[in-house]
């Protein structure tokens, strides 16, 4: 990370030519926090230029470890809307919003999309000899499958409209564009995808971010972590998936964007599979990067899986 | 196993917030202990913050800088004029679930584990590794808490070259230490180098003139400069320092005291004998904040709960309340009387440790502690303790407990 910002562009927008008169106010007509890079872009795409925008976590980092700074606290003290994914992605969330006393909107972006749960059923904690059962936290990598992306950004809409009236057939105009450009999207995706062979179709990423893609897009994905980075992988964890794919046709292990990319490498060397490049997984690249926006890193992760997954 | 029931079950919470990630034998369990080091005789006294009753008192060998992992889970007293290093089982261990953490509540426990070494001073602990420095001696020493835990520490080393009053951040497979001044290694440090456990240098040394001064933030760790802060990351592993240079705006003066936020990614310092500097690296050079203090001030701490605040005392015998936001003192309170920072500076002098809604400040003239609430910021409790109670640390929290 360079260093010092993970984050906290006080970003006036202006850089796309929006439809239907998104132009012009000298003034932003919404102040909006957005808490990491993804649901940044989606507002981007629905607000231009009627907003001021600012993402909390920012391009490359991890919003599962995040911690606010005295500037976030800053920002969403002086929001009119927080747009968050919610499903317990950002941690940090809450004692931000503690600390700034901010009566800001809060938007969940997850809400009405479809939702995965834990596929392993969740965890037990063993007291003496005797299993306690939890369910585990539904999955909130939601944005990986771009039919969510469309309810997120649906989502975002009517906040807008509902804080800004005199806006809104100018986020509803630009709904309607982002949608048919992520439906564009999700249609390029899937014809890419269908042309790899089933015994091509696995593969080894950090973490279980990509539970939404594999079940939208008909792949599957080992990890050595949990839902969340801040779980860490444990040996047995490591041992046991390494034993796990040699009874599986696993095609490439990748990198995340957002996570030292040391033990999947480990985990590549010891399973004697090749490594097949880095997925944006839980944040954008930065502007001059591969993947700045969503169509951008949903469009980039595609290629490198079909690079890596290919036949030879 | 000693725990503090909540008024409603856990089970009953969530199904309040529409949750299914407990069951009905799961309770909400809340414990806070303090570990107090008394500066008159060579003890550790453990006491229950919420009754206010003292558990176990532990003999050591000399007067000690008392310090808490962030996991709560041990306390180490590091005893700079005996040359000893010793190790306290605080009982309380949380179990990260991701949704909810699990709190196991055991009677302390004082650890076999103990260091002996010349003059050993700063100590460091990051996500579990620790780094112990000797000021009289030419490498720094690293282990793991588990190990501690486990009562079998492995023991990495990294040469210093020369010993000094420095200081080692540690990391997996690096540390951050900092370089002793080559004309005279009795004067501060002069910079801080990444090093790994094979005796290798890890990229240039970077320069930090007077180095003194550390904390976390986050995943940052700062060491403070004479001319700013070096600011520590990692994005592969591998530490990463920049520094980052104290503004012209500011006047002359720089911090040797670091502490980090907790829950917010800042740092506040001295500035002076009677200012804090808070800075937001974030912001670059505009992240520098000073805070003008009534009196010189005798100790400052961080809210890891309220993280909006921090708490300052001064020499006025007043409890300050810091908003890191605006940079001004919101609240004072009158606790204790007058004590002066002339004399020696490891005197015993108030203390401050956050224990969930308590701010705890040790009165070692009155040989009392003081208990104020956090949020109301009044004084709501005194608690004795003879002696001189002197440095103190707070850990705890809540968890789920599960039980038949």
């Amino acid at each position: 990370m360079g260093l010092l910002r993970a984050v906290v562009t006080p970003l006036l927008v202006s850089m796309v030519a929006f439809s239907a008169g998104t132009a012009g106010a000298s003034e932003p007509a919404l102040k909006v926090v957005a808490s990491f890079s993804i649901i940044n872009d989606f507002a981007q795409q629905i607000g231009g230029d009627r907003i001021a925008l600012t993402s909390i976590v920012g391009p490359d980092s991890d919003a599962h470890m995040y911690e606010p700074t005295p500037a976030d606290v800053k920002a969403v003290a002086q929001a009119d809307i927080v747009l968050i994914n919610g499903l317990m992605f950002e941690g940090f969330l809450a004692r931000l919003i503690e600390a700034s006393g901010s009566d800001a909107e809060i938007v969940t972006l997850t809400d009405n999309a479809e939702i995965l749960q834990d596929p392993q059923g969740g965890h037990y904690h063993f007291i003496g000899d005797k299993a306690v059962f939890h369910a585990a936290p539904e999955d909130p990598h939601a944005w990986q499958s771009v039919s969510n992306a469309q309810v997120y950004v649906s989502n975002i809409a009517q906040a807008f409209c509902a804080a800004d009236p005199a806006g809104c057939r100018a986020y509803e105009a630009n709904q309607q564009r982002y949608s048919t450009t992520l439906t564009a999207l999700d249609d390029d995706i899937r014809e890419q995808l269908s042309t790899l062979p089933e015994s091509r179709r696995t593969a080894v990423v950090a973490h279980h971010a990509f539970r939404y893609f594999e079940n939208a897009y008909g792949l599957t994905f080992f990890a050595p972590q949990g839902m969340s980075t801040e779980s860490e992988a444990s040996a047995a964890n490591v041992a046991g998936l390494i034993d796990e794919l040699q009874s599986q046709q696993v095609s490439a292990v990748f990198a995340e964007n957002i996570s030292n990319p040391r033990l999947v490498e480990q985990i590549a060397t010891e399973a004697g599979l090749p490594m097949g490049g880095t997925l944006y997984s839980d944040a954008l690249s930065n502007a001059a990067g591969p993947a700045s926006t969503y169509e951008a890193m949903m469009r980039y992760n595609v290629a490198t899986l079909m690079s890596a997954l290919t036949p030879p | 196993m000693k725990k503090r029931i909540l008024a409603r079950s856990i089970a009953a919470l969530a199904v309040a917030i529409g949750s299914t990630s407990a069951y009905a034998h799961d309770e909400g369990v809340t414990e806070w202990r303090l570990f107090v080091a008394d500066q008159a005789s060579p003890t550790v006294s453990v006491i229950d913050a919420t009754d206010k009753a003292l558990i176990d008192t532990y003999e050591l060998s000399g007067p000690a800088a008392l310090h808490r992992t962030s996991s709560g889970q041990t306390v180490f007293a590091v005893q700079g004029s005996e040359g000893r290093v010793s190790a306290i089982n605080t009982g309380i261990a949380f179990h990260d679930h991701g949704d909810h953490a699990d709190i196991d509540v055991d009677a302390p426990e004082r650890l076999d584990m103990e260091l002996a070494g010349e003059r050993p001073a700063h100590f460091v602990e990051q996500q579990g590794y620790i780094a112990q420095w000797f000021d009289g001696e030419d490498e720094a020493r690293f282990f793991t808490e588990n190990s501690v835990l486990e009562g079998k520490p492995e023991i990495r080393t990294a040469n210093i070259e020369a010993a000094h009053h420095g200081v080692a951040v540690p990391y997996q497979h690096h540390a951050v230490v900092s370089i002793a001044n080559p004309d005279d290694a009795s004067q501060r440090p002069i910079g801080a180098r990444v090093v790994d456990f094979e005796g290798n240098h890890v990229g240039e040394d970077v320069a930090c003139p007077g180095l003194h001064g550390s904390a976390g933030s986050g995943s940052l760790y700062a060491l403070a400069c004479q001319t700013g802060l070096l600011i520590i990351s990692t994005q592969d592993g591998t530490p990463e320092i920049e520094h980052l240079t104290y503004p012209a705006s500011l006047p002359e003066g720089s911090a040797s005291t670091l502490l980090g936020g907790k829950g917010l990614q800042y740092f506040i310092g001295n500035f002076g004998a009677d200012r804090l500097v808070i800075i937001d690296p974030s912001q670059g050079e505009e992240g520098f904040q000073l805070v003008q203090l009534p009196t010189r001030r005798v100790h400052f701490a961080t809210d890891p709960i309220r993280p909006r605040f921090a708490y300052v005392f001064t020499e006025d015998g007043q409890l300050h309340k810091v908003d890191v936001l605006s940079g001004e003192l919101t609240q004072s309170l009158r606790l204790t009387d007058p004590y002066s920072m002339d004399g020696h500076w490891n005197d015993p002098r108030p203390r401050i440790a956050v224990a969930g809604d308590n701010i705890v400040v040790t009165d070692p003239a009155a040989e009392t502690l003081h208990f104020v609430d956090a949020n109301s910021f009044e004084q709501v409790d005194d608690m004795p303790l003879e002696g001189k109670p002197f440095n103190i640390v707070a850990v705890g929290g809540s968890g789920v407990s599960h039980h038949d």
